[in-house]
């Protein structure tokens, strides 16, 4: 068995090569969120609604996409989609962390099209009757949705929205492909510089197992204050 | 756009098989296979050991599970790629180790399946079958299990959609599978990236969209015949 | 019950000793075995790529490990590795020899042990000409990019220390970045700049080639540490192939007049393994 010697690792210039990647990771998983939930929840609408195109076009989005691994996407939006860009938009893109964008934009797509499919079983898990009540009420349908459905449908979407939050935050990992800065591609350059697979390895495991802790941790404390109440 | 698909199509479907080792979609489609195959016993045998009784067994593979699953899947292939050979002593090149990595992964995965599979049975069925005489082992293997995985052939068809597009993390560590032959093809084109990636894209859509219609289809005929819920025959 | 007991613990022993590392004689390993191992990358044209006629591996240093395979009398097995992993797979024993366009380093040294420098060449920096940039400085607070696990990436950090860089998977990739504008520069070896260069045809006229160096580059093959007759049995090839001429014919092959990259004429010899 070899011996380990983390030092190496966590000396200063390694440490903050490290720390860097860590911090994008996080910010990478962070925006993605933002964009993906509504998008997500939008796709979701679209596939309950009453219009038949509507209805197509989200399926064949979320079927489009979930059946192309990250992995493409990501290369598709790198290597493809900019080639077809306007010069003056793809020289600017290129100033301002093109990878990163790029990644986000496959982060989005990709996590968006999993997130439509738990947020639409979590809106058919409300039954039926809230929303002839609603409307027996003189609740208009968008009022319906707004206020008494997708409040409802959402807390009963948290489970599976977390575990897909745990599954984005691992899958910012497959962005190394494109040069993104982020925490697995600063693992592979210490790697790299220092020779010390076992310890760096191990480190950024650490970090990846911490922070998907985490997230479930917070969610845990999210359901016990908001639980999910049977209708 | 055609002199691409004319001039590349043995490349993405073969790799430089036979000039060299299997590559493109071929290997991609035997790697996924090969992987599921390993992937069950494995996941099995895990989900049987968190089940189990015996503390000693429960908690490390409860544990092996845990970081398994924290992990990506690019972690995890990193660690077999760099560290199996010492663990095992054996040299490993590129597909067993991607092929491990990936039964390692996918049988985490299955472990939690066969669990929740076993655990959501009514205790009524273990109980009885220890009653009429049958020892764990023989209960286990003719009336928990066949219950417990009757409904997971669907998931096991969906498993292997996941496991499809988990090949193509092969790209990183320079196994030759479908979208590391086509970055190639892209290299050497330059100036088709978007018709490139494209058909890349379409390839594995028809593949995993086909295969998961297929497990829609199974699901439907098996949701004809219920399993048992411990109401009186 | 005692019998099946002590048929374990026998069967324990030798499994235990059949799996021991073989002691260190890895070149009588591989005479038994019948097959020599080198790791090369197989996207570093001449070094090592795909023939696109003959989907097979090919090039200058293939060329020199099937002379060193034929020498021990073995069959030699081509492996085609990324640049991270060029050492690893050396270390977990997957290849015998790593001939894969690896630079000596003091720091390597550590690690792994060199042949006799089979190749000398630089790192520069390619840039589009609209740049505008005409010396390594100029690319102050600019984006380059290059391959992983190299060390194009130190070598560029430590000449222009505002530079980012970004890294890809393989070398043809970043140049593919490069082409698309991601970035002002990549950088590479001498040799496989040229290449690149030269692969570009018409659209030759938009790129340059920057004329200072990053650095200078004794390529050699890797061995593992303590392996005294297998190094002595490299270098003897070695040695052979430049006392007979062969070397030589080899470096015109693949880099010499007439070739993609057409050096006029090689410019050290393959006869020393200090750097």
């Amino acid at each position: 068995m070899m011996e380990l010697d983390f030092s190496v690792v966590l000396s200063a210039e390694f440490r903050s090569w490290l720390i860097g990647g860590l911090v994008l990771s996080l910010q990478l998983t962070f925006i993605t969120l933002l964009l993906a939930l509504p998008l997500g929840i939008a796709v979701a609408l679209m596939r309950l609604s009453s219009l038949a195109a509507l209805r197509w076009l989200g399926f064949a989005f979320v079927e489009g996409i979930r059946n192309i691994p990250l992995l493409v996407h990501m290369l598709f939006w790198y290597f493809g989609a900019t080639a077809l860009l306007p010069e003056a938009a793809r020289a600017w893109l290129y100033e301002h962390n093109a990878e990163s964008v790029c990644a986000v934009i496959a982060l989005t797509f990709y996590t968006a099209a999993y997130m439509a499919e738990d947020v639409r079983s979590g809106i058919r898990t409300i039954p039926a009757t809230q929303t002839e009540a609603a409307r027996a009420l003189g609740l208009g349908a968008a009022e319906t949705w707004r206020r008494i459905v997708l409040p409802q449908a959402l807390r009963a979407s948290v489970p599976p929205l977390v575990s897909q939050t745990v599954s984005l935050w691992k899958n910012t990992s497959i962005a190394t492909v494109i040069g993104a800065a982020e925490l697995m591609y600063q693992a592979q350059r210490v790697e790299t510089a220092s020779f010390r697979g076992v310890e760096t390895f191990a480190v950024a495991t650490l970090a990846y197992l911490s922070v998907s802790l985490i997230i479930t941790a917070l969610s845990i404390a999210y359901q016990r204050r908001y639980p999910v109440r049977p209708a | 756009m055609i002199d691409l698909l004319q001039n590349y199509w043995l490349y993405f479907l073969l790799g430089q098989y036979p000039e060299g080792p299997l590559g493109g979609l071929t290997l991609t489609i035997l790697l996924s296979v090969s992987a599921l195959l390993l992937a069950s016993p494995v996941g099995l045998l895990l989900g049987l050991a968190r089940v189990s009784q015996h503390r000693a067994l429960r908690w490390p593979v409860t544990a092996l599970i845990f970081v398994v699953r924290g992990s990506p899947l690019l972690m995890v292939i990193f660690w077999a790629y760099f560290f199996l050979p010492s663990v095992t002593g054996q040299q490993t090149d590129q597909f067993p180790t991607m092929l491990i990595a990936l039964a390692i992964f996918n049988g985490a995965y299955l472990a939690e399946i066969v669990r929740a599979g076993i655990q959501a049975l009514p205790r009524g069925q273990m109980e009885s079958a220890r009653a009429l005489g049958l020892s764990y082992t023989t209960a286990m293997r003719r009336v928990i299990l066949p219950q417990a995985l009757r409904n997971s052939l669907p998931s096991l068809v969906n498993q292997l959609v996941t496991t499809i597009k988990e090949t193509s993390l092969g790209y990183i560590i320079g196994l030759a599978e479908v979208s590391f032959i086509a970055s190639q093809i892209n290299i050497q084109v330059l100036t088709m990236p978007v018709q490139v990636y494209g058909v890349l894209a379409l390839t594995y859509f028809v593949l995993c969209f086909g295969l998961s219609r297929i497990a829609y289809a199974l699901e439907r005929r098996l949701a004809r015949r219920p399993i048992s819920s411990g109401a009186p025959v | 019950m005692a019998f099946y007991k002590a048929l374990a613990v026998l069967a324990a022993v030798i499994g235990s000793t059949l799996s021991l590392p073989a002691s260190a004689d890895q070149l009588a390993d591989i005479k038994a075995k019948g097959v020599l191992v080198c790791g090369v990358l197989g996207t570093d044209e001449p070094n090592s790529f795909v023939d696109p006629k003959t989907r097979t591996l090919v090039g200058y240093e293939v060329d020199l490990c099937n002379a060193i395979a034929k020498k021990v009398g073995v069959t030699p097995k081509i492996k085609q590795l990324a640049v991270a992993a060029r050492i690893p797979e050396l270390q977990q024993r997957r290849i015998d020899i790593i001939a894969a366009a690896l630079t000596h380093t003091r720091e390597r040294e550590a690690v792994v042990d060199f042949s006799l420098t089979t190749f000398v060449t630089g790192q520069r920096v390619m840039v589009r000409k609209d740049s505008g940039i005409t010396q390594l400085a100029q690319l102050a607070n600019h984006r380059v990019v290059t391959v992983k696990g190299g060390t194009q990436e130190p070598n560029m950090r430590k000449a222009v220390p505002s530079v980012q860089v970004v890294t890809f998977e393989t070398a043809p990739q970043a140049f593919v970045a490069l082409q698309q504008r991601k970035a002002a520069g990549f950088v590479n070896d001498e040799v496989s700049l040229l290449d690149a260069f030269g692969k570009l045809g018409p659209a030759q006229k938009d790129y340059v080639i920057l004329e200072q160096s990053l650095s200078v580059e004794p390529l050699a093959l890797g061995l593992r540490k303590n392996e005294p007759a297998l190094k002595a049995a490299v270098d003897g090839t070695l040695h052979e192939l430049e006392k007979s001429g062969e070397a030589e014919r080899l470096f015109n092959r693949w880099y010499g007049p007439g070739t993609k990259l057409n050096f006029p004429k090689r410019t050290f010899r393959i006869d020393t393994d200090r750097i």
